[in-house]
Formats: structure tokens, sequence, C-alpha cells
């Protein structure tokens, strides 16, 4: 018993050495840090607490907090009382009844018309501005509109596009090579959003699939026979977005 | 049963001939308004009812081709068919309106046949192989 009281007495007065010691420190690391961050005018000493008080306590606001496992909502109901009995899932459990009910949905939906679309008979909607096969695009009086600015170049994120350019007869800057790697590309269509002159664009053409990698990698001129053939569709599409571009 | 009324009303509609044919292709009886025809001889249908159709399968098309493909439909009626356009491009305004003098024939995914793309360099190459040169010897 003695021995017990001594061990507490020390443990004890061991904490609150301890405590104090680290009061200390923390006012001591306070005085330091604003002294080295603040004017000499504000560098004299926090007014410090007793080092006997301890650590200042943080107060929450009234009325937070206070929530104790005693004042648990809903303690006190029995969430069984309305459900079914004991007997009721023996029953259910028994003779199968989610399992017929899930039979009835399945036979309910084979007896409905599908809703299948029956691809390439019948499609699925897509929007004007979905991004697919890539195009370039010419000015109504036939000049092709890329300037070689190489935007489109710089922000493929995939790096997938290679251009180079020379001045053509007239002195107008035109590519030479424009070079997509459908491979590559991650149909971002970031280069038609870079594009100022709306030369490269994507159309809504989904089904170039190929049978051999080396088609896939698109170069100038079968860009340009793309837009060609897809003028009508690209420019209808550009102008039913266009109050929103 | 609601389907099968639907399918027998439509072979009645469409007759047995149009029924056949459904029947080879789209595999579903079909009876619809015909909206028009493609220069390749693609017909294209509709049908708004919903009784006869659910959303999403009310416009279709009847290819031409036996070996048909998604990509034989030209690219203005590709715009309808896949509902990205209200109007089919005969009455659409703007389709009519867009469409260039200079604008090339829709050509098909030749991908696999002897039209396929194969891409070329359009520059002259920077790198030329070695071209061995053999002296004659004395």
């Amino acid at each position: 018993m003695s021995l017990a009281r001594t061990r507490l007495g020390v443990g004890l007065s061991h904490r609150l050495l301890n405590q104090q010691r680290s009061t200390v420190l923390r006012s001591a690391l306070i005085t330091y840090r604003s002294i080295s961050s603040s004017r000499c005018s504000h560098a004299a000493p926090l007014d410090r607490h007793d080092s006997l008080e301890g650590p200042v306590r943080i107060r929450s606001p009234a009325a937070t907090g206070t929530l104790t496992a005693q004042d648990e909502p809903d303690k006190h109901t029995d969430s069984y009382k309305d459900g079914p009995s004991a007997i009721d899932k023996a029953v259910h459990l028994f003779f199968f009844t989610e399992i017929l009910r899930g039979m009835w949905i399945v036979m309910e939906n084979f007896f409905r018309p599908p809703y299948t679309i029956m691809y390439p008979y019948e499609k699925g909607p897509l929007s004007p501005r979905f991004r697919g096969e890539h195009a370039l695009r010419r000015y109504p009086s036939g000049e092709e509109r890329c300037i070689a600015c190489k935007l489109c170049e710089a922000i493929c994120p995939a790096q997938a596009i290679t251009i180079e350019s020379e001045a053509r007869q007239d002195g107008s800057r035109r590519t030479t090579k424009y070079d997509i790697d459908m491979t590559k590309c991650i149909y971002c269509g970031f280069c038609q959003e870079a594009c100022p002159v709306d030369a490269i664009v994507e159309t809504q053409n989904q089904e170039f699939s190929t049978e051999t990698r080396e088609e896939l990698l698109y170069n100038k001129a079968k860009l340009l026979a793309n837009g060609d053939r897809v003028e009508a569709e690209i420019a209808a599409n550009l102008h039913s977005d266009h109050v929103y571009r | 049963m609601v389907s099968l009324a639907r399918y027998i009303r439509n072979i009645r509609r469409t007759g047995i001939k149009q029924w056949w044919h459904q029947m080879q292709y789209i595999g579903d009886a079909k009876a619809g308004t015909l909206v028009g025809a493609d220069q390749f001889g693609n017909r294209y249908f509709e049908n708004l009812s919903p009784e006869d159709e659910v959303p999403g399968r009310h416009r279709w098309v009847d290819f031409a081709q036996h070996y048909n493909n998604a990509t034989q439909v030209p690219p203005e009626w590709h715009s309808w068919l896949q509902h990205i356009r209200h109007l089919p491009p005969t009455e659409d305004a703007v389709m009519k309106e867009s469409s260039p003098p200079w604008k090339a024939p829709w050509v098909e995914n030749l991908t696999g046949t002897r039209g396929a793309y194969r891409p070329y360099n359009t520059v002259v190459p920077k790198i030329i192989a070695w071209q061995p040169k053999v002296m004659v010897r004395g």
C-alpha cells in the first residue's frame, strides 16, 4: 500500500514536471518565432501565463461536441418491431420466394420488346461535337485552310501529329507533311480547338477501322481527302454549334 | 405479347416480300415511312410511333449491297441516321447549303481490299539509304 502510494506520487510529480517543461519550451518557441518574424516594437515578450497553469485550453463554441453515447438518437427504438417476424422470414427462405420473384421479372422482360439497336442498320444518337476520324478542311474557294502554324502539333498530348512546312510559290506557307498517327491519337480534340483557321477537325466518322496498322498512319493527302468527302457534314455540325463556340 | 402483335402488324403493312428481305438483313419486321434514298441506292426509313418502335430504333437504313457495312452510308445521311441532325439531308437547308462544289464522292471503308489506303511520305526523305557503288577493277 505504502509502496503503491509512493509510486503514484512519483508518477504524478513526474508527469507534472513534464507538462511544465513542455509549456516552458512552447512559450519560448512562440517568443522566438514572433521575434524573428515581426518588427522590433512587437518583440516584447508575450504575456506569459504562470508556468504552473499549464497549456491554455482551446474552447470550442458552446453546444458543439456535446453529444455522447448516452444521447445517441434512436437508442431505445426497436427496429425489429414493424419488420417481418422470424416465421415470415423462414417461410420466405424455405419457399425460395426471392428467387421466384427474380424469375418473374426475367419472364416479364422476356415478353417485352428488346431495346437492342440493330447496328449497322440502326444507330444510336451522336453529338455534333463527337470526335472521330480527322480531316483537313478547305475554304469554300477550294484553298486548303491549314497555314502550318503547328499549334495542333504543339498541343497534341500524344504527339501524334507531325508537320513540316515550306513556302509555296505564291509565298504562302503551307504544309508539305501533315501526318497523324491514328494509333497514337487519343481523340481529345485539342487539335481542332487549337486550330485558328478550323483546318483540322474531327469528323463524326467512327467507322475507320483497318485491317493493318500502317493504314492508320494518315498523311496529308488522306486527311484532305477525308475533308473533301465529309465537308457538308462538318460544316453543318459547325453551324449547329456556332452559337456555343 | 406487345411485340408479337407489332411484328404481325408490320408484316401486314410491308408485305411478305419486304418482310423476307428485312429478315435477311435487319432481322426484325419494321414498317415506316420512306424518308429518302442516297446516291448508292440505300433507302432510309423512319417511324416515330411509340407503339411501333422503341426510342433509338426509329431510324434505320436498308442497304443496297448484300455485303453491307456502316461506312456505305454517305456523310449527309450518316448525320441523319445517327440523330446528329433532325431533318434528312433532302430537307435540311443547312446541309444543302454547306455542300461545296469541290466535294469529293464518298468512298466506303476499303480496308482489306486493293483500294485500301497505303501511307506514303509526302516530302523528300531526309535520310537516304547508302547505295553501294562497285568500282570496276583495273
